[in-house]
Parts: structure tokens; sequence; C-alpha cells
């Protein structure tokens, strides 16, 4: 019958869309399978330089290196990663607190509305020899190196946040006698939480840029150092393991993100509504309302 | 013009009163409202009606304390308004919930901004949210609630100030006509349960006639108080009054106040 022809049943459509799925994921295998033997057998028949792309069998092989057989690349990630998380409070300490000090000044913010445009314009990072001559080398320096490259964004995602306070939920306290305080805390923070995480999460990934400059200026330690020597020995082959060691880190960045906004912004997020909806439930009706 | 002063019975009964109330807007190139007066009764239920432009918002907010008039004075429970007071409670177009507080949490705000919610206050937010319909929702989100519920959970946390003189600037506006004619009904009924003195802004007449006791019509250009309109259906008025001749004769009053006929 023609009527049933245009209906196809449930289970052929369900069959269809997997069988589409999973031939989309084989394909990308395919490509990137192919890709990564056209690099393996280019380099073994010389068409690329070995010296400066290196088989992705030496890649995985100096990866094996050094991780598990030498275990040096440790040491590094760890110094690394403590400088970009120590940078990334201190820049969003500074970031925050600027951003709420001058979203709720209004003479302030005229008075440091030049500065703000001057600094956007500079490229931050041309500042870090100086801040080196300034702090020498060490720690010190880098960790200033990235607050400066990361505050911008959560400074200005927090001053957007801060000043566009819907007017209705501003008169709604106005109405209610809230102190300036209670405003601050119970409807401005609060409604600003999640542009200023987005701003934290942009200031992450430039800490990870801003502790690799800090690295590469002063060649002590960690994984800019690394790349340094590596590069410097032409021992290509560990210098690419460094580098997909970073696009990892930077993944796991971005994904731990994510995880943090849907705590701390929870109300955006379907799961996190009910999550934190069971929650107050729980702790209200517990011995109150049984 | 009719004299629009609302039922001068006994002064002691008088909780909002205003005296050439006027506002002026843009340096006093826009009037907002020129010379009102009224005297509103405790427990009436007053609709302010008129097009856009003639001052029933700007009369709430002049009520309200939220803004200061230009001209004359207002007075609640026999004392000016000088700002923001605690016997009177605000309610707007917008729900204005906070999204990341439940609907309890929303309604207990206001108790929050004077002082810690006690035991008794919370009970009495659930209590509210019982009398809007809302008991099964005291711990959804705003983004988890329809535009009607988002309204009910302002209603109940309005009525969670304790205030006796509520302001509503259209709070079912925004919603579809089923909604927000059944809102009103519920509005009607706990209004009249709490004892409260309503004031409700609305730009339909027959929703104006159909909840109040007095009609205040208001004309644009400048806002004015043209006329009051007293309503004497008795109450509680089911729907269908609306299609009873009496009513059709108010709202053929309004109008022809508001020279649309």
């Amino acid at each position: 019958m023609a009527v049933q022809d245009a209906i196809p049943a449930p289970q052929a459509v369900e069959d269809t869309a997997g069988t589409v799925r999973r031939k989309r994921i084989l394909r990308h295998a395919g490509i990137f399978l192919t890709l990564i033997l056209m690099w393996e057998f280019g380099s073994r028949i010389g068409w690329l330089d070995p010296l400066f792309y290196p088989r992705p069998s030496n890649i995985m092989r100096s990866f094996w290196l050094i991780y598990f057989q030498n275990g040096n690349v440790w040491y590094h990630l760890y110094a690394t990663m403590s400088l970009v998380f120590l940078g990334w409070i201190g820049g969003s300490i500074l970031g925050i607190g600027l951003g709420s000090l001058v979203g709720f000044n209004s003479v302030l913010r005229r008075f440091l509305k030049p500065y703000v445009i001057v600094l956007e314009a500079t490229p931050r990072i041309a500042v870090a020899p100086l801040l080196i001559a300034a702090l020498g080398f060490g720690a010190s320096s880098k960790i200033a190196i990235i607050v400066l490259v990361c505050f911008f964004a959560p400074f200005i995602n927090t001053l957007s946040g801060v000043m566009n306070v819907d007017e209705d939920r501003l008169e709604l306290f106005r109405s209610m006698r809230a102190s300036k305080m209670q405003v601050l805390r119970k409807l401005v923070l609060p409604d600003a939480v999640p542009i200023i995480m987005a701003g934290e999460r942009l200031a992450l990934t430039a800490a990870l840029s801003g502790a690799l400059v800090a690295e590469f200026i002063q060649r002590d330690e960690g994984i800019g150092s690394l790349i340094l020597v590596y590069t410097r020995n032409l021992n290509m082959a560990s210098a690419f393991a460094c580098i997909f060691t970073l696009t990892i880190l930077g993944f796991l960045i971005f994904k731990g993100m994510e995880k943090i906004d849907f705590y701390v912004a929870f109300w955006k997020y379907e799961g996190g509504r009910e999550r934190v909806s069971a929650k107050r439930r729980a702790a209200m009706e517990g011995p109150d309302h049984a | 013009m009719p004299d629009p002063t609302i039922a001068q019975s006994s002064t002691h009964d008088i909780v909002v009163s205003g005296q050439g109330v006027g506002k002026t807007f843009a340096d006093g190139s826009v009037i907002a409202l020129q010379d009102a007066h009224f005297n509103i009764k405790r427990g009436s239920f007053v609709s302010l009606v008129g097009p856009s432009g003639c001052g029933k918002s700007t009369l709430l907010r002049l009520i309200s304390g939220l803004i200061p008039p230009t001209s004359g004075e207002i007075a609640v429970h026999g004392t000016p308004v000088t700002g923001p007071r605690a016997d009177i409670s605000m309610m707007f177009q917008k729900a204005t919930l906070l999204d990341w507080r439940t609907a309890i949490e929303n309604v207990l705000l206001p108790t929050e901004i004077n002082g810690t919610p006690t035991k008794a206050d919370k009970n009495r937010a659930f209590d509210l949210l019982k009398l809007v319909g809302l008991e099964d929702f005291a711990f959804s989100f705003p983004a988890q609630l329809s535009g009607g519920m988002q309204q009910r959970v302002a209603l109940a946390r309005l009525l969670q100030t304790g205030a006796d003189i509520l302001l509503l600037d259209e709070p079912f506006g925004a919603l579809d006509e089923f909604t927000r004619e059944h809102l009103n009904m519920e509005l009607m009924r706990i209004v009249q349960e709490v004892g409260a003195t309503a004031f409700f802004v609305t730009h339909n007449i027959a929703e104006a006639i159909f909840l109040a006791d007095q009609v205040v019509v208001m004309t644009s250009r400048p806002g004015r108080m043209a006329k009051i309109v007293d309503v004497d259906l008795e109450r509680p008025r089911p729907l269908s009054i609306q299609t009873s001749v009496e009513f059709n004769k108010l709202v053929e009053d309004v109008r022809e106040t508001l020279g649309e006929m």
C-alpha cells in the first residue's frame, strides 16, 4: 500500500541512524590513519626530511621514553602546571576583583577606561622581558607574566556581567529595600557567574600560552624549556611528543572547565538543575516537612 | 469633569491617598502624570486602565516610592511616601525571578533581605506556594517552570513580604489569554483571602472591570486620571459575568471616557 510505503518502520530508521554514525566514525579513522601512514612512509622514503618531520613511530617511541623509560617529562609537566595554576588563580583574583570594582564605581570606570583601552591594544606578552628584568629570573617573574596575560578575560567579562544587570530585577531589589551589599551578593554576582566562568575558561587557555612563553625566555624548567632543549639537540621526535602533551593538556583544561561550569553555573544545565533541586529538597524538607 | 475622589466614607479607612500628584521627566518636557487626586479605601481592588503613555505605570511607581513625585504628595497609612517601604510590595510584567534559586528560595527572597528566615517564614513560603497552586514545584528552578508558573511564584513572593498594599504592573500581560484569565481569577481569590489593597495596571478594559472595585480611567498626553468608575458587581465573580448587561454598561462607560466610541 502506498501509505505504508511512505512511512518507514521505526526500527529501520534507528538502524539507518546507527549505520550513518558508524560509517562517519570509520571514515574519520580511515582518513586519520591514511595521513599518519603517508607521513610515516613519506619520511621513510625521503619525501619528508626526517630531521624536521620525525616519523610517527619515532614520536610514539619518544612518548614512551620521556614518560616511562626516562620519565623526565613529569618534573617539567609539574613545573608548567603549577605555574599555570598559580598564574591563573592570581590573574582571576585580579581580574574579577578589578572588574567588580570598576563595574560598581562609575567614577573609577571613567577614570580607568583609557588605561583599559591602552592595555587591551598592547600585546601583553611583549611586556614579559621587562617583567623578568624587574623581578629577576625565577618563579615570581614567570607567574607575573601569566597573571598579566590571563587577567584580562575575567576582568572584561566580570565588568560586563556586573554592568549588564537586568533593570527590572534591580528595581525589584530596590522595592524590597535591599542594601547595596545585598544587591551585590544576592543579585549582581550570582547573575554574573556564567559570563565570569566564560572569561575564566579563556584565561586558563591564555595562562598555558603565557607559561610557555615565560619558559621559552627563562629556559630553566617546564615543558616550554624542554621543547627548546629537544629542538636545539635536533631531537624533534621528543619535541613533538612534548607538543602533543600540550595538546592533551589543553583538551583536559577545556573539559575540566566545562565540568567546573556545570557545578558553579548549574542553573544553565538541565542536569545541573535537577541535581541541585534534589539536593535543596533534601536539605529543606528532611527535618521540617517530612 | 467629575471629582476623581474615591469613597470618602471615613478617613480611617483610607490607606493610600494622593494630593495633586504630578510627575515630569526629561527636565520637565515630558509630563507623565498631571494633578492626580485619589483616596483608596482599605481592601479595595483598584484597576488602572488606559492607553500607553497615560502614566498608569508612573502612578504605580510613584506609590511604590521607587520614583519621587515632581509635585504633590502621596501618603500611605497616613505617612508620606519618601521611598520604598515595607507595607508596599510590587510585582512586574516580567516574573523577575532569580534563575539560580528554586521557587521556594525565590519566595523567601524578601524575608532574606530583611534578615535570616526562620522556620515560620519557610512554612509561610510553602503555604503561599500552595495558595498559588505550586506546592509540587517548590524545589524547581525558574527554567523548569512555564511562564504562567513563574508569575505564580512572583505572586507568592509578593505576598511573602507581608505588605498589605500590592502594586501589580501588568503582571500577566506577557502570558497567553487562557493562562491570564485563569491567573486573574486566582489573583482575585488570593487578594480577597489576604485582605490586601491592590492596584492593578492593565490596558485591557474588560480585565480591569472584571477584577476591580474601582476602575481608574487614565488618558494620555498629558497623563491624567480622567474618571473613576465604581464597579458594584457582587463577588465572587464568575467569568460569565462579562457577558452580563451591567458589565457591558461599565465597559461602555470606560470606553466613552477613553474616547474610543
